[in-house]
């Protein structure tokens, strides 16, 4: 006995409201299913951008100098060959910033002197380990020397500058593009030279949160006390981070009773802060998916489940007349198909105009078509499992309520 | 007779009692989305002095570089002023009270046995703790001439207090600050404003500040600003003096200007002052002073991000979907049982009081669903609260305090719940009221 759709369909016109309610459900579900996972996609890219840094292995330190005795060059020089004298670490270097935290210092620079000025760049200080310590890689050109670190500024002299600066490949193509950056000059808001001695390539700096968060720049300048605490990047071999943050708390905190050590942290603690909002942003985003996806499962069930128990005298009959088991599954199956086929066409048409709608909201790409097939194959996909169960049911109907009355 | 309905109701439930809990956690769990969201967004979008909204007006001027804006997505000025700006409009006496401030940071030592430790710190004048009705445990704050010349007062936050002093009440005692001697005049009690409005350059939930200190001390002690500061012009900026006198943004204003008249008046005298510094060649951007209240501050320094809006139309989706699942299954429900109902109207019931004994089972389920759902919304923030502390916001500032539920929120939850399924219940208990007895009396 073939299937006729015909039937089906002119029976479900007659008792439509059942399977509006649910047809509207699949659509609503579709609609926000591709619509999330598209933005959790999204998210993901946007948090497993390249750093450049080895994240995993870098701990930072915050240290503040605070009586009138403290002197920041000793001090500096005290901490700073006492962790590179640790058997666990490979680098450490003293800055000003920390990479990757949401927070930092912008600085504007420009290919010629007296030119407007309507962008900055993040400025990372470090000494001639900083590149190490960070796990960074210089891809042309050279590093700092020791010779070329600039002590910190000071309340006298806030403003000076640095004669080498090392760029990222992004900033250097942004600044000069086409051309090898080394060797070329910029200038600063004060319009003092600096040289390019060097390109680094990946490189993420402080704010993950900027339209451009490669365009970094290294200074070779040691920190000072004006501005907060210095903070000395620390990169360990794998697996020795823990413990050398025990190690530098526990001697840092009592070497200089001049300073106050802040606290010791991973930098992973600062990464994981920059990216709260879009980690908890996917965890809502698909908890409320995979609990609307359950809804509307429930609603089709029991949409199914209602349908079989109203007419288990028509079932008992088409099976006396001669139907099969399996032609009164596939009979529910399909009727169950023509809903969900409804409300997955409505449902395309809500998840593209939502698409769009986001895609104006957020300046988002519009949203990829393969989102959509996918989601309305898997909502196909639900609906037939959903309904499964009391299509079964419904085969299970014997012949002999046909004849009974009641 | 309403007594009667609700025993049938229940009576209903227990007859069928897996379609019954199905409806039930299907209301709960859209309730609970709506609410967990709603709680949230409201935490962070929330007046925290709305007594106060039109009275406290933040003080901003467009010194800005006459190349470019300040902001590139609105028009809006620096949120911040020169410290000489600020200076001369702190010097007008049309506000009932005004405030120059600004964040830093020192360390705090010798109080105690407990080690020195670096503690946020704002810098501010007296008027800080009146205008913005902050609440003391212990002592008051400084008058007006403590600001300069600078007293050595210091007041601490609670928390701050409990970890020097255990709590116990300090006025009077010494502590050094950045190795200077400062003594306490006042400890506060608990005070996070979400969002923390007055200082939004630390982002919206910025941590909270451990001490205060009188403004004098911001020149004596030559402190920096160490949450936002932005220059824009080339200048030589090599002393702290040169920095004051540079066209750098690093203090916030505020004033309290009671009525509509004082408010005017202190336009006009900031652009006055404007007008005035022109002719030296300042403000070469087209006048765009403000005093913005409240409100309008947040909204303008969009402390509530496009993130929450999405979240929040998500939840109503959701719940659509709840409810009209509710729909569907009350449909289901009714619709099957209406052989009872055809006997009940066989034996006299009106299509009035079917439709009505309908939808007080109707009623009964949406008060199970919030409450069900308030449980649920419940465990949810409290979710919510472990994943932000999990990234060690530390004890306080943070989102922590976002996460609980206030008794305006309860009371609107409870509200929308009942009042949303019985919407959804409308349509299936008219729907069984409609349905002529005779169909159902006779036999399948």
């Amino acid at each position: 006995m073939s299937l006729h759709v015909r039937p089906i369909l002119s029976a479900l016109l007659r008792n439509r409201t059942g399977a509006v309610l649910v047809a509207m459900q699949v659509a609503i579900t579709l609609a926000v299913l591709v619509n999330a996972v598209y933005i959790v996609v999204q998210r993901s890219e946007k948090i497993h951008r390249p750093t450049g840094i080895d994240v995993d292995n870098v701990l930072v330190i915050a240290s503040a100098g605070f009586t009138q005795r403290f002197q920041i060059v000793p001090s500096l020089e005290e901490d700073l060959s006492w962790l590179r004298g640790l058997p666990g670490v490979i680098a450490a270097t003293a800055s000003s910033v920390i990479p990757l935290s949401d927070g930092g210092n912008n600085n504007s620079l420009v290919t010629r002197p007296d030119t407007q000025r309507d962008e900055y760049y993040n400025e990372i200080n470090v000494d001639e380990q900083g590149l190490d310590a960070l796990g960074v890689h210089l891809v042309a050109g050279r590093n700092f020397r020791h010779d070329e670190i600039n002590p910190p500024h000071t309340k006298e002299d806030v403003s000076s500058f640095e004669p080498q600066i090392i760029v990222s490949r992004a900033l250097a193509a942004h600044l000069f593009p086409g051309q090898s950056p080394i060797g070329k000059t910029v200038f600063d808001i004060l319009n003092h030279t600096t040289t390019i001695i060097g390109v680094v390539d990946p490189i993420m700096g402080c704010f993950p949160s900027h339209e451009h968060p490669d365009w970094v720049y290294f200074t070779p300048r040691k920190p000072s006390s004006l501005n907060g605490s210095v903070k000395y990047l620390v990169r360990t071999r794998p697996g020795q981070r823990d413990a050398v943050i025990r190690l530098a708390e526990a001697h840092l905190s009592k070497s200089n009773p001049d300073r106050v050590v802040d606290w010791v942290r991973p930098l992973t603690y600062f990464r994981n802060l920059s990216y709260l909002d879009d980690r908890s942003m996917q965890i809502y985003l698909l908890t409320v998916t995979a609990l609307l996806i359950s809804v509307t499962c429930l609603g089709i069930f029991a949409l199914a489940t209602f349908n079989v128990s109203n007419r288990t005298k028509q079932i008992g009959t088409r099976r006396a007349v001669g139907a099969r088991r399996r032609d009164i599954v596939r009979y529910f199956l399909a009727e169950n198909a023509l809903i969900t086929s409804a409300g997955v066409l409505v449902g395309c048409a809500l998840a593209l105009g939502a698409g769009y709608w986001l895609s104006v909201q957020y300046s988002l790409p519009r949203l990829n078509l393969y989102y959509l097939v996918g989601g309305v194959l898997t909502l196909w996909a639900i609906g037939q499992l959903a309904a499964w169960q009391p299509a079964r049911k419904a085969s299970g109907v014997s012949p002999s309520v046909a004849t009974r009355t009641v | 007779m309403f007594r009667y309905y609700i025993t049938l109701a229940l009576r209903s439930f227990k007859r069928n009692p897996g379609i019954t809990t199905l409806m039930v956690v299907a209301v709960a769990l859209g309730i609970a989305v709506c609410v967990m969201t709603l709680t949230v967004y409201h935490a962070m979008s929330g007046n925290p002095i709305w007594w106060k909204n039109d009275r406290l007006y933040a003080v901003t001027m467009d010194n800005w570089g006459p190349n470019f804006p300040y902001r590139t997505d609105s028009k809006l000025p620096p949120p911040e002023l020169t410290y000489k700006d600020a200076q001369y409009l702190f010097r007008s006496n049309i506000p009932e009270r005004k405030v120059v401030m600004y964040s830093t940071d020192g360390v705090v030592s010798g109080a105690s046995t407990a080690p020195a430790e670096h503690v946020q710190t704002r810098v501010t004048t007296a008027d800080f703790f009146a205008m913005f009705d902050v609440p003391f445990l212990y002592g008051s704050g400084w008058g007006g001439a403590a600001d300069d010349p600078a007293q050595p007062l210091i007041v601490l936050s609670r928390e701050e207090n409990e970890k020097l002093f255990g709590g116990a009440n300090s006025v009077g005692r010494v502590l050094r600050w950045d190795d200077h001697e400062f003594r306490i005049v006042g400890v506060l009690d608990s005070w996070f404003p979400r969002p923390k409005f007055y200082d939004l350059n630390g982002g919206s939930f910025g941590e909270p500040d451990s001490a205060y200190i009188p403004y004098g001390w911001g020149s004596e002690l030559e402190l920096l600003n160490n949450e936002e500061s932005d220059c824009w012009k080339a200048e030589k900026i090599d002393t702290f003096r040169d920095y004051q006198g540079s066209e750098c943004i690093w203090q916030q204003m505020w004033v309290e200007l009671p009525d509509r008249v004082s408010r005017r008046r202190m336009q006009s005298f900031i652009d006055g002052y404007r007008a005035e510094q022109r002719k030296s060649g300042r403000f070469e951007r087209p006048r765009n002073n403000h005093l913005t209240n409240v409100a309008d501050w947040l909204r303008d320094n969009k402390v509530v991000g496009n993130d929450n809006r999405l979240l929040v139309g998500l939840a109503f989706a959701f719940l659509a979907v709840c409810l009209i699942n509710t729909v569907g299954l009350l449909l289901a429900k009714f619709l099957s049982g209406a052989t009872v109902t055809g006997v009940r109207r066989a034996l006299g019931a009106s299509r009035q009081q079917v439709f009505t004994q309908h939808l007080i089972e109707v009623g009964v389920l949406s008060a199970l669903g919030a409450l069900l759902g308030l449980a649920f919304a419940w465990i949810g923030l409290a979710a919510v609260h472990q994943l932000y502390a999990s990234a060690h916001l530390g004890r306080h500032g943070g989102y922590q305090d976002l996460t609980h539920f206030d008794v305006v929120g309860v009371v609107w939850a409870v509200v929308l719940a009942i009042a949303a399924t019985l919407a959804a219940g409308l349509y299936p208990a008219w729907r069984v009221g409609r349905t002529p007895p005779a169909v159902y009396l006779k036999s399948q």
